[in-house]
């Protein structure tokens, strides 16, 4: 072959997202190229260094490309975090084309203007799993509770509950030992988690999910453009708006399967209806104008982000 | 000099050490904290973390003046004094200047998270806070490699001991 | 030439490095620079801009902080007396049998292992108590020292230990487990050593002296002075499994506690807490230099792609998984001979592990991790007292001049026996390692 790019991230090979994902893309590239293109795979960063790395490993060129999750820098790609708003996104197809769109349009030049995005999208909706039964706002009181990013950790604030910091794979420990009551991940995560067999309590919100997390699929940009324009060629079919939409929808689908296992346990998976769902739209209300304050602080419109996410997401949720 | 350079390494030691003891009394308290009911130090381990990256980098300067770095000289040790001097004088050298690289790639570190405004997780204090100390303790560390490295090139040129060994 | 041609050059030239008396970090720390270097054809931009974050993040990890604080633990105890309270109280149970104040300090050695995370620590430590009652009693130089230098391998066998943390971090498992895990093997490597000395005393009578036995109500009050000893354990190793708090925690707790016993014992005035720090300092510098080489040199194998060829090559060759097991436990023993633990661990581990992962064994992955890991945590032990490079063999004989080395490595021999009698064991029944495990 011509052209060997590595691709490095941080969770095994088995799990969903290099499976299912980041596989799929990398032998569609080698083959669309004809065998010129050989993607490397280094899971489980073998490449060295933390999660929050990964992007300045694009940047540098430690590897090629990398898949992270953007909330692991915070402060650095600040408009990102409006489809991480509570209760923002409807289902990940919609939400991660609404995502490449916005990129496109917003970030591509500014925030992410020293790497080259291949994939912009986000997973299938957050929920909660706890020890107890979660219906309000007013259950999470006291509760210790693992959010998965900067502005979960904000909203679990609102409601008294104490939001814990733990990397994913701590977890199953922390919950079977009691050192965190409860966490916040979609289901799709679960089962590699063992999550139903530790907390026998699921709650999910009607319409609008309660938070997401934003990833992406960077790559360096002077290995991008030093590919000969063919090369390019097959790499831009590969990536942007549809590739993002697979991605997120995939990443989705596996939510399904996650969800049946832990009924077919016989756990408690509560669905809470639109009334329910509504008091907790409203305790989560300050945090979206504590974001638009923070946004006009770095000189972005982040009323004008949030319209337009929503707008978007509304048009393309069927 | 040796005294002032022993006197530098000992000191930032010294300092390095008593953020460790902090740090262990910080955990304990938050630990016991949450075990207690009444709740953890937040954001603890982000604190924990910065710190101990700073204590690791203040004992550096010590070890490097006492040279405690894990070595194996059973071949070496066959070999006549004033070679191994040579051989010892020649790893100290490269050693600092890998330590020299080290510390400035540190800056450069340092340099990139001021740039780019990234914050830590939960305290949301700015990264390059952490950077800045450890780099401060990285400064003391290349001045005693240099120091050394001088005195075991002067050793195996003269052939008399004049640092320690580990 | 090829990544993984690069990958295999670069062992000749790091064993050579090493073996010239680089510092053993350093060493990998260049073969990990060259190798990036050679790898990205010849371009230092993606070594210099690695360079800049893989320093400040190894060392502001919150699992490897564990290392510096079980050091500290391990100094604070020594501090308040702890040592010689442990030896005091072994002593009086069995220093009136033959071979009885050699018993004692194993005994004591694996008490303070309890406390302590390090072996090198609880060999100089227990040294500096023990040594001068064996002499006072006739027991002989070699005999006294090789004793010593074996139990203080009890320090990493008996949790809590500094190279499970490692291991832990290397191959993703549970630190609680393994700790778990070493608790019934670190028992029986005491027993072993205590059943090499009666062995030992027998075939050379002269070797060891006798002294009067003590009456019971002294021998109680003794071991009663351990109490500080058996509470931080309990509530170290007790809170981690049990899961009151994390491992780091833990370690934090555990430092937090002895210092706080060596502050009432009124042992800690400003010079001996200054020099507790300059311990702790040595040698965590030196353990960190080695994991930030090992780190970079680690990286550019997976880069190679040495180990993943390596477990392909292993698995078509069809060996049986034992023979491949056998082997890597053999390395280990003879490179035991001349490295350092911490090194071997660091270096082959990476290497080795997939290799063994892949294979059947009859057994869950936890389990075969885990057992694997208590395998070469002893092997890589026995390492230490294996001559002619053995770290605590070097660090008693520094402690006691007058005894010649060749004499040290002649009785050591005994102790080398014992452990590999109890890695045969080992192997041969997993259930022994996995016994305490959940299910
Ligand atoms: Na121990
Ligand atoms: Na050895």
């Amino acid at each position: 072959q011509d052209v060997t790019l590595r691709l490095h991230q941080f969770l095994p090979p088995q799990a969903n997202v290099p499976k299912l994902v980041l596989d799929v893309w990398a032998d569609n590239v080698e083959e669309d190229s004809g065998g010129r293109i050989k993607v490397e795979r280094y899971p489980s960063m073998q490449l060295g260094g933390k999660p929050p790395e990964l992007m300045d490993q694009a940047i540098d060129g430690v590897a090629d490309i990398v898949w992270t999750v953007v909330g692991y820098t915070p402060g650095r790609f600040p408009s990102t975090e409006v489809f991480e708003l509570p209760f923002m996104m409807t289902n990940a197809r919609a939400a991660s084309r609404a995502y490449w769109e916005m990129f496109e349009k917003h970030m591509k030049d500014t925030e992410f203007k020293d790497v080259h995005i291949l994939g912009t999208w986000v997973h299938g909706p957050g929920l909660i799993h706890a020890n107890k039964e979660i219906r309000t706002p007013a259950d999470m009181e006291g509760l210790k509770i693992r959010g998965g990013s900067r502005l979960a950790n904000a909203l679990l604030e609102k409601m008294g509950a104490t939001p814990v910091g733990m990397p994913v794979p701590a977890v199953p420990e922390g919950l079977s030992k009691g050192v965190i009551d409860g966490t916040t991940i979609p289901w799709e995560v679960t089962a590699a988690l063992k999550i139903p067999e530790l907390v026998d309590n699921h709650t999910e919100f009607s319409g609008n999910a309660l938070y997401v997390l934003t990833f992406v699929l960077a790559m360096n940009k002077d290995r991008y453009e030093s590919l000969p324009d063919d090369l390019k060629k097959v790499i831009d079919d590969n990536s942007g708006l549809e590739f993002s939409v697979f991605a997120g929808g995939t990443q989705a689908d596996s939510d399904g399967p996650a969800r049946e296992a832990a009924a077919a346990r016989g756990n408690n998976i509560v669905t809470l209806t639109e009334e329910e769902t509504a008091e907790w739209r409203a305790v989560s209300q300050p945090i979206y104008d504590e974001w638009v304050a923070e946004m006009n602080e770095r000189g972005i419109d982040g009323q004008a982000l949030i319209d337009e996410a929503r707008m978007l997401i509304d048009k393309y949720t069927e | 000099m040796h005294q002032a350079v022993h006197l530098l390494a000992r000191t930032t030691a010294i300092i390095g050490g008593l953020v460790l003891v902090g740090l262990v009394i910080l955990t304990t308290v938050s630990t016991a904290g949450r075990e207690i009911g009444i709740g953890e130090v937040n954001g603890s381990y982000e604190i924990l973390e910065a710190g101990v990256a700073f204590a690791i980098f203040s004992f550096f300067p010590i070890c490097q003046l006492h040279g405690a770095h894990a070595t194996v000289d059973i071949f070496t040790s066959q070999l006549p004094k004033r070679i191994n001097r040579a051989i010892i004088a020649f790893w100290e050298v490269v050693l600092t200047a890998a330590l020299i690289l080290i510390s400035w790639r540190l800056y450069e570190g340092m340099q990139r998270y001021i740039g780019n405004g990234e914050t830590t997780f939960f305290l949301q204090f700015p990264v390059w806070w952490g950077y800045a100390f450890s780099f401060a303790a990285c400064v003391v560390t290349c001045l005693v490699a240099v120091y050394c490295a001088v005195m075991r090139v002067r050793e195996c040129l003269s052939g008399r001991a004049l640092l320690p060994t580990a | 030439m090829s990544n993984l041609e690069l990958g295999f050059l670069s062992f000749p030239i790091l064993l050579l490095m090493v073996f010239l008396r680089a510092p053993i970090g350093l060493a990998m720390l260049l073969c990990g620079f060259a190798g990036w270097y050679f790898a990205m054809g010849g371009n230092p931009n993606v070594l210099l801009n690695k360079l800049k974050s893989e320093t400040y993040t190894q060392f502001s990890s919150y699992s490897l902080s564990i290392i510096p604080m079980f050091l500290l633990m391990g100094q604070f105890a020594t501090l308040s007396g702890m040592s010689s309270a442990l030896f005091k109280a072994a002593e009086s149970f069995l220093g009136h049998r033959r071979g009885g104040v050699a018993m004692a300090s194993v005994g004591a050695c694996a008490g303070f292992g309890a406390i302590c995370g390090s072996s090198l620590a609880t060999a100089a430590t227990m040294s500096k108590v023990a040594l001068p009652e064996l002499r006072r009693y006739g027991y002989s130089g070699g005999f006294s020292t090789a004793t010593l230098a074996a139990g203080g391998t009890l320090g990493i066998l008996i949790p809590p230990s500094v190279i499970l943390v490692i291991y832990a971090i290397l191959t993703e498992q549970n630190i609680a487990k393994l700790f778990l895990a070493a608790f019934i093997p670190g028992i029986m490597a005491a027993l072993g050593y205590m059943l090499t000395i009666s062995i030992y005393v027998r075939l050379y009578p002269k070797s060891a002296g006798t002294r009067p036995a003590q009456p019971m109500s002294e021998r109680w009050a003794a071991l009663a002075g351990c109490w500080p000893v058996l509470l931080i354990f309990g509530l170290v190793v007790g809170g981690i499994y049990l899961g009151w708090f994390t491992p780091t925690e833990g370690s934090a707790i555990g430092a937090a506690g002895t210092g706080l016993v060596a502050l009432l014992s009124g042992s800690l005035n400003w010079a001996v807490f200054r020099d507790s720090l300059f311990g702790t300092a040595r040698t965590t510098a030196m353990i960190f230099f080695i994991v930030l080489g090992a780190s970079f040199y680690n990286s550019f194998l997976a880069l190679s792609g040495v180990p993943q060829f390596m477990a392909d090559w292993v698995l078509t060759q069809g060996f049986s998984p034992w023979l491949v097991l056998s082997v890597i436990l053999i390395f280990y023993l003879i490179f035991g001979c001349l490295m350092d633990s911490l090194s071997m661990i660091l270096l082959t581990v990476p290497i080795f592990f997939p290799v063994i992962s892949a294979m059947d064994f009859g057994m869950s992955p936890e389990h075969l991790a885990i057992w694997f890991g208590i395998l070469v945590l002893i092997v890589v032990e026995v390492g230490l007292i294996t001559p002619p490079v053995g770290m605590n063999l070097f660090i008693i004989n520094a402690m006691d001049r007058e005894t010649p080395m060749t004499e040290t490595y002649k009785a050591v021999l005994f102790f080398v026996g014992s452990d590999i009698v109890r890695v045969i064991i080992l192997v041969m029944f997993p259930a022994i390692t996995l016994f305490l495990l959940p299910a």
